[in-house]
Parts: structure tokens; sequence; C-alpha cells
């Protein structure tokens, strides 16, 4: 009897630690959290979705590369480890800055010394706040990252010292305008042509970003720390690339679901970290290609608008498919890491018009004319192998809903099948784009 | 078809990366994810692993002192919500 005692005695001390223990570590985050001014309570909401939501697109494939428990992690992690490693830099001294669109150099974020992440939102879970202060009609992409904002609901937005805008469409120009009541933003006046003296005019923007950068962190940018910066950022497209050209063997040795993850992830990861994984992953990849079966999967590449964490929707109904997507002409695919910046140069001037030579190559649908967009899906429908695609459009995405006339022509000049889709964030219209993804997996 | 998946719990990601750095030296397959809300609404990571391997990852992290909240099962069908 005695003994028995002793031991419920040791049980409810060991159950009280654990107890304790858990306790401890849920409010951690929380007390983090609630400094960085998060609304809780919302935020909840978010933080039960993900679990399952990711359970349900992610972990329900099959055969996944080991090298992806990083990502898994990373995403498992993402209002935690990360927002503390944030806060952690900040404690020392350290910015953060918010960036939405492959046009702002990371080189000069990290010349500067500063974190830059990558705020574009993807859940339509934020949608309903950025209709409250944006009209309806507006891209997905703007409304959920204004209502990350206005609700309180996304960590790194509350991270952020300062937004990086840009003017890449007349949605998110006006949008920065009421995002600056809340957080200083700092707007990028990209050209909307690719004129010898647009490029110039790009050049002397990341010039007057490099002083507001100095200006926020107080760390003066040399020669070196760009050239450092330059090198960070190639060595992260090298590793991207690296993980794309994998892609163009048959089968591919890893889902397109997958690598749209990585290059999400991408866009707020430490950049060394990532690099290291991501090579990490290709190593295995190499010796998955070794033992690679063709299963007769159709090669789709996307092109259009960017997905945004966690937007996995269309790479989910089409590899649901006997289909895999082996490329995305986006930009969060080959947009964000193709060309790199050349590493060489004497002065500061020298480095920045390397840097606007490089952006400027990005073939964007708010540039016009922008034929170099159709010259670079021709070349990666050829070199991925692809069998069809898909131009992905954003609804109310103006620039690119526009510019499909001209994709299509020109992919049907070259008999590659193509379909646009145009969709949003909601589960509503699933299982429509299924139905029209499977009558265009059946055509080619 | 069984549903069940079974997940091991840390006191933080340290303690999961130890049990990681484990499980990947004695080959044991798992899966990192993110905590699954039916056993904890803490958001962070958790190891989901084989049934059959168990006793032996349970004997590691003790053997190795590895800080766990606990073994948990869920019996759930995993849906994907676009399909």
């Amino acid at each position: 009897m005695e003994k028995v005692r002793c031991d419920i005695i040791k049980l409810i001390a060991i159950l009280s630690r654990i107890k304790e223990e858990y306790v401890i570590i849920m409010a951690d985050y929380k007390k983090l959290w609630t400094k960085l001014g998060i609304d809780l309570e919302k935020h909840d909401k978010l933080c039960a979705v993900l679990p399952e939501l990711y359970g349900g697109v992610y972990l329900t494939q099959k055969n996944r590369p080991e090298g992806m428990n990083y990502f898994n992690f990373v995403v498992a992690e993402v209002h935690g480890l990360r927002i503390q490693e944030l806060d952690d830099y900040k404690a020392q001294g350290g910015k953060v800055v918010g960036t939405f669109c492959v046009f702002v150099p990371d080189e000069v974020i990290l010349a500067a010394k500063a974190i830059g992440v990558g705020l574009c939102s993807g859940s339509q879970f934020w949608v309903e706040d950025g209709e409250k202060v944006l009209p309806r009609n507006i891209c997905p992409l703007i409304k959920a990252l204004m209502g990350a904002k206005v609700g309180g609901t996304c960590p790194y937005f509350q991270s952020c010292d300062m937004l990086i805008g840009e003017t890449t469409c007349d949605g998110k120009k006006k949008a920065w305008e009421i995002l600056n009541d809340y957080v200083p933003v700092h707007v990028m006046e990209l050209p909307q042509m690719k004129r010898e003296k647009n490029c110039e005019a790009w050049a002397e923007e990341i010039k007057e970003f490099m002083s507001k950068m100095e200006e926020l962190t107080g760390n003066k940018i040399t020669v070196e720390s760009l050239r450092q910066g330059i090198k960070t950022a190639n060595a992260k497209r090298k590793a991207l690339k690296r993980l794309y050209n994998l892609r163009k063997y048959k089968p591919s040795p890893i889902s397109g679901l997958d690598v749209l993850l990585i290059s999400q992830i991408a866009f707020y990861d430490d950049p060394d970290r990532f690099v290291e994984k991501l090579n990490e992953l290709c190593d295995e990849l190499d010796e998955r290609v070794k033992k690679g079966v063709d299963e007769g999967k159709k090669r789709i590449m996307i092109t259009g608008t960017p997905m945004a964490l966690p937007n996995w929707k269309l790479h989910s109904i089409i590899e649901g498919l006997n289909a895999q997507v082996v490329v995305e002409e986006t930009c969060t695919g080959t947009r964000y890491f193709e060309n790199e910046v050349c590493e060489d140069g004497e002065t500061i001037d020298d480095l920045v018009k390397n840097l606007a030579d490089r952006y400027m190559k990005i073939n964007c649908a708010c540039f016009t004319p922008n034929t170099g967009r159709i010259d670079d899906i021709i070349k990666y429908a050829d070199e991925y192998h692809v069998d069809g695609v898909i131009d992905f459009n954003l609804s109310f995405c103006h620039t690119y809903a526009v510019e499909h006339k001209y994709v299509e022509k020109s992919l049907k000049e070259k008999n590659i099948p193509v379909i646009q889709i145009e969709t949003d964030y909601s589960t509503e219209d699933s299982g429509q784009i299924k139905t029209r993804v499977e009558a265009f997996l059946e055509m080619i | 078809m069984d549903n069940k998946r079974y997940y091991i719990l840390f006191p933080s990601h340290t303690e999961g990366m130890k049990m990681e750095k484990l499980l990947k030296e004695n080959k044991l397959k798992y899966t990192i994810v993110p905590t699954p809300r039916e056993i904890s609404s803490c958001c962070g990571i958790s190891i989901m692993y084989s049934k059959k391997d168990e006793e032996k990852i349970k004997v590691l992290a003790q053997n190795c002192n590895v800080k766990t909240l606990g073994f948990h099962c869920v019996d759930k069908k995993i849906v994907n919500p676009y399909l």
C-alpha cells in the first residue's frame, strides 16, 4: 500500500513537472507575440488551421525526400523560432525590413546588416481583414498582406521596422499609402519600360534605397559589404538553380509542391542556413535521380502570378492528378533566382550597376512590352520537357490577365498546350479547377 | 483504412532537434511536422514516427536524456482541402 502511495506521489510530481514545462514553453511564444502586438485570439485561429492544412497538402504525399524535414521544421516553427531569431537580432540593435517583390534587392538589405523577410501573404485567412480597408475587386495577395497587418495577426509584419514597397502594380502602389499609417514604408519606383534611361533610373532607386537602409540601421554600406551581400544572394540563387536543374530529369526527383514550399521559405529564412539545407537536399536528389522510374506523369509548367505562403492550391490540384509541376515561371519560381549579379567592380557605383542590370532582366508583366517573359516560357518548356503550360492568374491581377492573350498566341504557334486559370485563395472553386485541369491533361 | 498517426511532442524545438539527430543516426524513419491541434494548442514542431519503432525510440530518448512531452496518437483522417 505504502509503495503504491509513493508511486502515485512520484507520478503526480512527474505530471506536474511536465505540465509546468509545457506551460512555460507555450507562454514563451505568447509572450513574444504579445510584445509584438499580435491579436492573440485571432492569431490562435490561424495557428489552428496550419497543422491540418499542412498535413493534408504535404504529409499526404508519398515518398518525400528526407531532406524535406528541414523545411517541415521551418513551417512548423514559422511563427515561433524564426520570429524569436528576429526578436533576438532586434534586441542587439539589428533591424528587420519586410519586402513584397523580387525587385527589391536583398543585397542592399544584407549589406546594411539588416534582416529582410518576404511578406507577400498567401492565405484566405487574411483576406477578410484586408477587405475592411481595400476594395474587394483587388488581387487576393494585396488584400491578404493588408489584412495581415491591419488585423495584427502576422508576427513577421509586427517584427518589421520598415516595409519596402515598390510600384509593380496599381493595387500595391496605393496600398503602401494605407500601410504607411501602421509602419514606415519606403517605396522604390520601379520603371515600367526597359529602355537605357529606365535602367539608369532603377540604379538611382537602388542608391536611394541604400541611403534609406543606412539611415535605418546606422550601418554604412561599403564596397565590401555590398559585395558580400551580392555573394550571399548569389549563393541562394545558385542553390535554387541547382534544385530546379534536378527537376529537368524524367521523372523529377521532387514534387512541385515541395519545390514551391522551398521557394516560399527562401523569402524569409536565414540565407546561409537555407543554402546549406537546400544543398543537402539536392545531394539526396542527385541520388534519387539515378533510381528514378518514369511513371508517365504529365509535366506541367506554371507561369504567371506569384504563390505566397501558404498558397499551395494549384500545385495541390495538379499533383492530385496524374501530373507533376516541373517548373514555375513566376516570382516564387525562376524569376527569383535566374541571372546572378556580377560580383566584380571597384566602386559602389560599379556594384549598383551590376545590381540594376540583373534586376532589370526580371520579366514581370508590369513592363511594357514584356516579350522576354514569352521567350523564357518557350525556353523553359524545352529545358524542362514540359507537356503543357498553365498560365496562373490571381484574380484581378490585370497586367498578367491582359498578357495572357500574347502568352497563349505565342505558345500555340510553338504547339505548346496552354490554359489560363484565374483564381484566388479560397477553396470554393477547387472542384471546378480540378475538372478543367483534368480535361487539359487528357488533351495533352 | 488506418488513420492512426503517432507523434512525439517536445518542450522545445532544441529537444526535438536532439531527437531528430538520434533517429537519423539510428536510421529510424521519421517526419518533422507541425504539432497537430488535437494534441496541443501550442504552435511548434513534433516528430511523427512509426508505431513499430516506439519502444526503440523511447529507449533512445531515455538513454540520451531527450526531454519529451510524451508519445501521442491521433486517430483522424487527414484530408487535403483542395481535393
